[in-house]
């Protein structure tokens, strides 16, 4: 993807999934021109942004899909998936609700767009009531995702799940975001000693064996 | 059947946990964006409500555009009904379709003269 023609940005379709209210609209309206550009298609009832990044390849965007709250009635349509190249699936680390919800949310993807990188997401890391555990968030391990926990409020961690897509989608694991997109302004701080504790715990889950699925339940 | 339809999303739009006089305790079935990986069949009022009350969202507004009926068997009717859907903080309107099919009381023996819910079949319109 070095060196594209100009006007032809090498362009991937992100599926945003998830519980309603996890925060995924929010996540991808921090970025500015995506959410200046974006476009509504009323037949499928989605919003996509592009979103665009710079990197030491060349600019790619990501067209991410967002519902129109769809979800909080019940499944997506086969039409959101169709094509779709990369996802995230976010859950909300104050709602265990929605981290017992991702199987099902993996399960929808795949069954469409079988094998695309997929990153997994725990928003709201700044809330300090946070309900799942940073050691029993494992089903990542499990299906070979990626996960990052995210403060979307914050702007915490907003550039990694894109970034490790693009190294995925690319196949190239050096690729590197050469500036900032411009974000919104964080309207919430993440206590930083806190995520540093989270992402240590996180650490040391993934040098553990994996527990039963009867041991995740009870967990979850 | 459309002062039936406008007293149902009035009050399933203020406060969606006192639709259960609409339905059944016993017989009344819902049918609510169902699929293999979300159950959404539903009898008897108690589990309806159950449903329509715990839907993650905090707001929504109905809007019909379209309202058909038909008579059916045993004195009951169908009402089928297409219109928007606003929720939550949205700006764009969902679709959606809805139907329904209304028995008298008195076919399920009990004081005749009112209405319930038999059959609640709800969709999105979307892709």
């Amino acid at each position: 993807m070095s060196a594209p023609p100009q006007g032809q940005v090498p362009t991937f379709k992100l599926i945003l999934v998830g519980d309603g209210g996890t925060g995924k609209t929010t996540f991808v309206k921090r970025h500015l021109t995506g959410e200046f550009e974006k476009k509504y298609l009323p037949t499928v009832g989605v919003s996509v942004h592009p979103l665009d990044f710079h990197t030491n390849c060349g600019p790619i965007r990501f067209d991410c899909w967002d519902t129109a709250g769809q979800e909080k009635f019940g499944g997506l349509r086969d039409g959101y998936y169709i094509h779709g190249q990369c996802a995230i699936i976010m859950f909300d680390v104050t709602s265990r609700t929605t981290y017992k919800n991702v199987p099902t949310w993996h399960r929808d993807i795949t069954r469409v767009c079988e094998d695309i990188p997929i990153v997994l997401c725990g928003n709201k890391v700044d809330v300090r009531n946070r309900q799942v555990r940073a050691k029993s968030i494992t089903f990542h391990r499990k299906k070979n995702l990626q996960y990052y926990e995210l403060s979307a409020k914050s702007n915490y961690n907003f550039e990694k799940p894109f970034l490790y897509l693009a190294r995925k989608l690319s196949g190239n694991a050096a690729l590197q975001f050469t500036e900032s997109p411009a974000l919104a302004p964080p309207t919430v701080q993440v206590d930083l000693a806190e995520v540093a504790a989270y992402e240590k715990e996180l650490a040391d889950a993934a040098a553990q064996p994996l527990p039963d699925e009867d041991d995740e339940l009870l967990d979850a | 059947a459309q002062a039936f339809a406008e007293h149902y999303y009035n009050t399933f739009d203020t406060d969606r946990s006192q639709l259960g006089p609409l339905y059944n305790d016993t017989y009344s079935m819902l049918n609510f964006e169902h699929s293999v990986d979300r159950p959404g069949q539903f009898k008897g009022s108690a589990a309806i409500v159950e449903k329509l009350r715990t839907l993650p969202f905090q707001q929504v507004k109905h809007q019909v555009v379209t309202l058909d009926t038909q008579p059916s068997p045993n004195g009951g009717v169908v009402v089928m009904v297409c219109g928007n859907l606003l929720i939550d903080s949205e700006q764009q309107p969902q679709k959606f379709s809805q139907c329904f099919q209304l028995m008298p009381t008195e076919a399920a023996g009990l004081a005749p003269g009112s209405y319930f819910i038999f059959n609640d079949v709800f969709r999105l319109n979307i892709g």
